[in-house]
């Protein structure tokens, strides 16, 4: 909890700095932009973030986002529901989180394999699929969910809550999400007193799946339009998310909210570049000193406690 | 391919039937293969082998270069193969592909380099092997080759951005969204819009960012620039993808904006269509595979292939559109004369 109050006063800093040097930054429209953006980061990372809680990992997410897109694209151009499509998406997405679950507990691969190896089966797939084509021009409608409005606030944002809101009640007050937790920070123990391990994983996968599935309608509805590499520059972001928000790889530490403030950062380091005209080509390297710095300061903590105690 | 088409469908056919019956089937239908190959090679002098290099599976622009060579080879009787990086654009797959299809000795091959310099050490590979080679699309840096087919994308860039300007009765104020920095084909193109700038002094470029020749990362770009100039009337993007992702943007913000992309691509003719692209420079990747085709067959029979073929460049709008817009199936290429004038 210390930590993530760190890295909330980072970020606010971050804020004050760019409202300092830009004007532009602190306007109500740049900030429901910042908001916008990381939403859909963010749920992609929310599901990542459970598997990283049991020390697993989903390098699929990426991929996935990208071939429930194509897939939903297609079904929902060729059938003409909006309802019908998305639906793939979803399905499609939770789908491969079982298949990544059942690698994991049941064919028992280390879960960076398992993910990795799927990553690699999703894309290989969406190439052949779309055969270099795109799917593009959907309903107003269906497209207001990644670009429009409610109440003056873009509806990715309320997603964003929505899922934040459900996923801290899931954490923090289900059995299912203290398992989720007792798990990553001592599986054998966990498994002593009386935690069904295997059926808990299989749940985070498929939840990470789902959430690709999820982030893939609303990018779909975002870009309004689906081709075979928009899920490529989405996985690293998300990581990175994960572990600015100071999840940690090893399990059993972090929150859903860590998470959110990961993806602001990430978030905040672009739109700052951008308002203030450096060249959007150093954002890699911004990005990489900054999850460095964020695990860094983890450990240092960490230790102090320890020694502390 | 074939053989092993055959022994399934015979498999199939007699799931019961030993491991011998399979095996006699399998080396009945290889031979009778062998013998219609023969008998082909006999029918026909050519059938020449061609190898054909591309940058990625994702990109709609390297698919119809890639239907380009096939329809040009069917046209002349060659056989094409199609090598494309199983990651996007990457550099070590081309290298090592390059090796394997200097192993395999194809006859000739069509070459887009992922990069015009990174790559170049595989063009050398296959000079040494003594493998005719036509370049299309980027310039590689060094090495030998039969010609080069491709478009002058300075020109392109020049071409594209001067319509914008014109459309925007020569004053306002524009964002430029560039390709991936290095990449040829960006900074050529960027080179043309400076150009175009200069000859405008009324337009001002307000920002200029590379968005990856990506959607999702122009998208973010654009909503992140016109937050600081909300000002923007004009959109200038080194391809398609990305200037339909910045009119995104400007739908998002209940804004409109004239934008131009270049590639002419299905969804760029849809856009156009409909309203909402103003223009796109013509980079035609079906004739660009059907003349590097055609150049490679040419010179296998020894056949007169000029230094370079350069394609003018030429900006498709609500006027012209139509000449552009034909359904995939439908495109056969150009004979050889049209396009390559002595």
């Amino acid at each position: 909890m210390k930590t993530l109050a760190y890295r909330l006063i980072a970020v606010a800093l971050i804020g004050v700095a760019l409202s300092f040097t830009t004007e532009s930054f602190l306007t109500v429209a740049n900030v429901l932009n910042v908001f916008r953006q990381a939403s859909l980061t963010f749920l992609i990372a929310s599901g990542l973030t459970l598997t990283i809680l049991t020390a697993g990992l989903d390098l699929s997410v990426g991929a996935n986002v990208g071939l429930s897109a194509c897939l939903a694209a297609t079904v929902m151009q060729s059938s003409g529901s909006v309802a019908l499509g998305a639906a793939t998406g979803l399905v499609f997405g939770a789908g491969v989180g079982i298949v990544n679950g059942l690698m994991v507990t049941l064919l028992r691969l280390p879960p960076f394999i398992a993910t990795y190896g799927m990553l690699w089966t999703l894309n290989g797939f969406t190439y052949w699929f779309m055969g270099g084509d795109t799917i593009h021009g959907f309903s107003p409608g269906f497209r207001a969910l990644g670009s429009g409005y409610w109440l003056g606030v873009p509806i990715p944002i309320y997603l964003m809550l929505g899922f934040l809101l459900a996923g801290a009640v899931f954490t923090r007050y289900t059995t299912l999400g203290h398992d989720v937790y007792a798990i990553g920070a001592n599986r054998e123990a966990a498994r002593l007193s009386g935690v069904p391990v295997r059926s808990r994983i299989n749940l985070v996968y498929v939840l990470s799946g789902a959430m690709a599935g999820l982030a893939a309608v609303v990018y779909l509805a975002r870009l309004n339009s689906a081709e075979a590499d928009i899920g490529e520059p989405l996985t690293l972001p998300a990581i990175a998310a994960v572990l600015i928000g100071g999840t940690s790889l090893f399990g059993g530490v972090g929150s859903l909210l860590g998470t959110l403030v990961g993806a602001l950062t990430l978030t905040l380091v672009v739109n700052g570049m951008n308002l203030l005209a450096v060249d959007a080509s150093w954002q890699p390297l911004v990005t990489g000193v900054i999850v460095l710095l964020a695990v860094w300061i983890d450990v240092v903590t960490r230790q102090r406690a320890e020694a502390n105690a | 391919m074939n053989m092993n088409g055959n022994c399934q469908t015979q498999r199939s056919r007699r799931s019961q039937s030993s491991v011998r019956f399979l095996i006699s089937a399998c080396s009945v239908c290889s031979a009778l293969i062998v013998v219609s190959v023969i008998a082909s090679a006999r029918l026909y002098a050519d059938g020449e082998k061609i190898a054909v290099f591309t940058k990625n599976q994702t990109n709609p622009y390297f698919q119809m270069l890639r239907l380009g060579a096939d329809n040009a080879a069917k046209q002349m009787n060659a056989r094409v193969t199609h090598y494309v990086p199983t990651r996007p654009d990457s550099i070590p797959d081309q290298m090592s592909q390059i090796e394997d299809v200097i192993t395999k000795r194809p006859d000739a091959a069509v070459f887009v380099p992922v990069d015009f310099k990174a790559v170049a050490p595989g063009l050398l590979k296959m000079n040494a092997a003594k493998i005719p080679v036509v370049n299309v699309t980027d310039r590689v840096e060094k090495g030998d080759i039969v010609t080069f087919v491709g478009l002058d994308d300075y020109s392109v860039g020049l071409a594209t951005a001067r319509y914008l300007f014109k459309k925007m009765n020569g004053s306002g104020a524009i964002i430029i969204l560039e390709g991936v920095r290095g990449v040829q084909t960006s900074s050529e193109r960027l080179r043309g819009f400076k150009k175009a700038l200069e000859e405008f002094p009324n337009v001002k470029l307000l920002a200029s960012q590379p968005a990856n020749y990506q959607r999702l990362a122009a998208l973010t770009v654009t909503e992140n620039l016109i937050q600081r100039h909300p000002n923007v009337n004009g959109v200038l993007a080194a391809n398609d993808s990305m200037a339909l992702g910045a009119l995104e943007a400007f739908d998002g913000a209940n804004r409109k904006v004239l934008a131009v992309g270049i590639n002419g691509t299905k969804e760029a003719m849809d856009a156009i269509k409909a309203g909402r692209l103003l223009a796109s420079g013509d980079n035609n990747g079906f004739v660009q595979g059907c003349v590097g085709t055609m150049a490679a067959i040419r010179r296998l029979r020894n056949l007169p292939v000029p230094k370079e073929v350069v394609f003018p460049a030429t900006v498709i709008d609500n006027t012209n559109y139509k000449t552009y817009d034909i359904l995939d199936s439908q495109r056969v290429c150009p004979k050889w004369e049209t396009v390559v004038k002595p």
